[in-house]
């Protein structure tokens, strides 16, 4: 059996010699690091963004990186997920966007400020995590069996395919829902449609009263009143308008002004 | 106990005792609201109930260390403390800066880092009492009349737990860079020197408590505190694998991470066989219980749990959610916070005299709390996986996953209450113990041991 003499030794060697190779990594980890975060994108707005998200604390609720606290999103994605406009929105006011959630502090920040912690969060999306967050396995599986993650497909004309106006963007409606292919990753979780084909089931004035209040239409619904806050009154008949003109069937008479415009 | 100087440690574990409570109770207002039930949010919103929670175990941990090491080194170096007024000066400055940070904490003052949040110049001052503390003990150990391996472990144990924590200041513009050294002071805290700690604070009692020989008992912490850093420096890596780092890092934090649960076994098997051995069967049940229950609750918490999630295909899933949670409970109490309470319950009878050792209260503190503590784990365990499964392997959203867990939590309150049940018994106890008496520093600690149970 081993004396106490050998065992001390087997721990000042074993901890000498590991710790030896620990630091020749963590040399090779320095050098590799810059590229693989691409730290040439880390420009002042980025490091004072990372400022902000230090001196508030935001890792005492939200995960970065997987690393923090498991009461709020992972938010590694989220610039990518919802997008510039949605979370310029969703800073300034959190608990309007997500009524009666559980709640996130409501910080005064100014809009430079808001700039840095999105500039911040955007390089972080950017740098390479060895492949996390996965893509979640089962994710495929589910939609193959039918099972709606709170997209409820419908029948009925195709929508036309046009540009999407910006009020769509800036109002953050794309942060949550897939307008003409894009944006929609993170709401349709939530259960926000994608929105071309709303004109089968809302009407034009439907539609209008939705967005100007949708829980007043629907008490339990997760969509925000954005009315005041993202987007005027007037771009709510804009956004109307738009929505229905996607629909192949009433879409000649209204889409089309500027051949009816030409004199024959 | 022999040197009147041992006498400080009794100040230690009682503001321990008090910080533990403080504790416990920002874990109620983060379980509470968790189920809707946030009213404290204006006050005392998740984030800084969670930085107060986690760093009031971080201090009353090491509280209860420093009272161990006051209390040991005398022994074990076999003369006074060098200088029993500075260990005060000590104990009063690390509260007052403790108290600064907690309250910082409600006014949005900290540094938010996870488990580093005290803010920068509040780190300048723990590193200078820390430093006076290594002084004190350091110059004991230096005079006094001999060395023996539990001091030198001890003693090197802080002294690196010190050391470690300095890479964890320096700053970073790079989020990932600044992650890699936060790990250098977490991981290779509660991964690598606090087993030292641990082990050695593990040797003390069992040398105490089980009368094995010496010689025996500290030949196995060198082998147990060996497999530690073979395995914990490059453990590390299991840190590193998704957070920007290079790919090898699967690899090596993989391999070496999952060899550390050896550490935890050999730390559990090591304490029930010493305790199978000795022929000497000491009286105090209760520093017994909590002695063997901490190297077996620490295999559990830390070497099972910490496996379950530690290989890189797992920890893809589990990154990030409950189940850390879950693990980190389990791990903190098995192996410090029980480790802890074994000091105090073999110390306070020593201190005071007064042999509260073997009375209901004692055997339900450690039963209510442990039964506690699992069923906590349990309902963690519960929700992150199912967090898990459906969050990150479904692809459902965040929020909305969350509603489905909540009811989770339901039990975790009950279950906290069994826990908090068990502690307040403890306290209780701790508290019927009265002050440490001059009668009890001049009763020599193997006459004191003798004498017959009171309750
Ligand atoms: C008290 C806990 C708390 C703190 C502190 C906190 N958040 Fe949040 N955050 C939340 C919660 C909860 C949500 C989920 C949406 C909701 O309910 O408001 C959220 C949502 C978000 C989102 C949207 C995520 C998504 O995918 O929809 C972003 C972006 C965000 N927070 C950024 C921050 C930043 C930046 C900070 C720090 C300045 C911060 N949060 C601090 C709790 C918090
Ligand atoms: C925070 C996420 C979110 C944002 C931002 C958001 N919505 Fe919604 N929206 C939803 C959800 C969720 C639903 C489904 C509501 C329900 O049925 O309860 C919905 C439903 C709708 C519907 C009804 C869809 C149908 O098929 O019946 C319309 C129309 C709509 N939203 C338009 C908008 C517009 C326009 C904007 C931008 C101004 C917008 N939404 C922004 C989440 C959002
Ligand atoms: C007493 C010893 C231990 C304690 C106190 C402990 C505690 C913790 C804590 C608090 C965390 C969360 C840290 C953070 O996110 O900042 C954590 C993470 C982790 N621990 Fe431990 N741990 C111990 C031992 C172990 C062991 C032995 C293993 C492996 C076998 C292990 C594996 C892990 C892993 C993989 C994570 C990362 C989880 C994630 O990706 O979110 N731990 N531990
Ligand atoms: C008894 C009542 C307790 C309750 C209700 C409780 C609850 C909680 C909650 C809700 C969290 C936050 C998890 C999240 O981010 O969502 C947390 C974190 C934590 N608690 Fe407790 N806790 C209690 C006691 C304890 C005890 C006794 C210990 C240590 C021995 C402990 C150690 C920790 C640690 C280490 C973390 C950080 C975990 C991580 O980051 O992975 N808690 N606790
Ligand atoms: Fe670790």
């Amino acid at each position: 059996m081993l004396t106490k003499l050998q065992a001390k030794v087997f721990f000042l060697g074993g901890t000498a010699v590991f710790f030896g190779i620990f630091l020749v990594l963590t040399i090779d980890t320095h050098l590799k690091v810059p590229f693989q975060t691409n730290a040439k994108d880390i420009t002042s707005a980025v490091i004072a963004g990372k400022r902000i998200w230090e001196s508030n604390n935001c890792m005492g609720c939200h995960t970065l990186f997987g690393e923090g606290a498991y009461y709020a999103p992972e938010l590694t994605k989220v610039v990518e997920n919802r997008g510039k406009d949605w979370l310029k929105v969703f800073i300034k006011n959190p608990a309007a966007m997500f009524p009666g959630q559980r709640k996130m502090v409501h910080y005064n920040f100014t809009d430079e400020q808001i700039d840095h912690v999105i500039a911040f969060l955007e390089w972080c999306g950017r740098v390479d995590l060895n492949g996390f967050p996965a893509e979640p396995p089962l994710r495929d599986a589910l939609q193959a069996m039918g099972t709606p993650t709170g997209v409820v497909a419908s029948n009925g004309p195709t929508p036309l395919q046009k540009p999407v106006p910006a009020v769509f963007t800036t109002g953050t409606c794309i942060g949550c829902h897939q307008i003409q292919g894009q944006g929609g990753a993170a709401g349709a979780l939530i259960g926000a449609p994608p929105l071309d084909d709303v004109f089968r089931r809302k009407t034009r004035d439907q539609i209008i009263e939705w967005i100007s209040d949708p829980a007043k239409v629907k008490p339990d619904t997760k969509m925000p009143k954005l009315v005041g806050i993202a987007i005027t009154d007037a771009q709510v008949i804009e956004i109307a308008d738009w929505l229905v003109s996607l629909n192949p069937e009433t879409a000649a008479p209204t889409a089309a002004p500027a051949p009816a415009a030409q004199p024959k | 106990m022999k040197f009147q100087s041992q006498k400080i440690a009794y100040w230690f574990f009682a503001a321990a005792m008090l910080l533990l409570v403080l504790q416990v109770v920002y874990g109620f207002i983060m379980g509470f609201a968790r189920i809707g039930m946030d009213g404290l949010h204006g006050w005392i919103p998740f984030n800084t109930a969670r930085a107060v929670h986690t760093n009031l175990l971080v201090v009353w941990l090491l509280l209860g260390f420093m009272g161990s090491a006051y209390f040991i080194i005398p022994e074990e170096a076999d003369r006074e403390l060098m200088w029993p007024k500075l260990a005060w000066v000590q104990l009063i400055s690390f509260l007052v800066v403790g108290v600064i940070a907690i309250v910082g904490y409600h006014f949005n003052y900290w540094e938010g880092r996870k488990f580093l949040e005290i803010p920068r110049p509040l780190d300048y001052l723990v590193v200078i009492n820390v430093l006076a503390f290594l002084a004190n003990i350091g110059l004991t150990i230096w005079n006094g009349k001999r060395y023996t391996t539990t001091a030198i472990v001890l003693y090197f144990g802080l002294l690196a737990a010190a050391l470690l924590y300095l890479p964890g200041m320096i700053d970073f513009d790079n989020q990932t860079l600044d992650s890699f050294y936060r790990w250098w002071v977490v991981h290779l805290w509660v991964e690598g020197v606090w087993e030292l700690i641990m082990g050695a604070l593990l040797c003390y009692l069992l040398i105490k408590l089980t009368g094995v020989d010496r010689e025996v008992v500290e030949k196995w912490l060198y082998i147990i505190v060996g497999l530690t850093f073979l395995s914990g420096i490059l453990g590390t890596g299991h840190h590193y694998y998704y957070i920007g780092a290079p790919r090898y890092w699967l690899m090596i934090g993989g391999i070496f991470s999952a060899l550390e649960p050896l550490a935890f076994l050999g730390m559990a098997i090591y304490a029930l066989s010493m305790a199978k051995k000795g022929g000497r069967r000491h009286p105090n049940k209760a520093a017994l219980n909590w002695t063997l229950g901490s190297a077996i609750m620490s295999f559990v918490g830390a070497g099972f749990l910490g496996f379950a999630h530690t290989l890189p295909q797992v920890n893809m899933y589990t990154h990030g959610t409950l189940v850390t949670a879950m693990h980190g409970h389990m791990a903190f109490w098995g192996a410090y916070a029980m480790i802890n309470l074994a000091m105090i319950a073999y110390v306070l009878p020593i201190l005071t005299g007064r042999k509260l050792w073997d009375n209901a209260a004692s055997s339900y503190a450690f039963w209510l709390s442990n039964i506690g503590m699992v069923a906590m784990t349990g309902a963690f365990a519960v929700a992150g996986i199912t967090q898990v499964n459906l969050e990150r392997r479904m692809g459902l959203d965040f929020l909305a996953v969350q509603k489905e867990i909540e009811i989770h939590f339901v039990g975790l309150i009950l279950a906290a209450c069994l826990f908090f049940l068990g502690i307040c018994l403890y306290i209780y106890n701790f508290w019927r113990h009265g002050l440490p008496t001059d009668e009890a520093a001049q009763s020599d600690v193997r006459a004191a041991e003798d004498l017959p149970t009171v309750s």
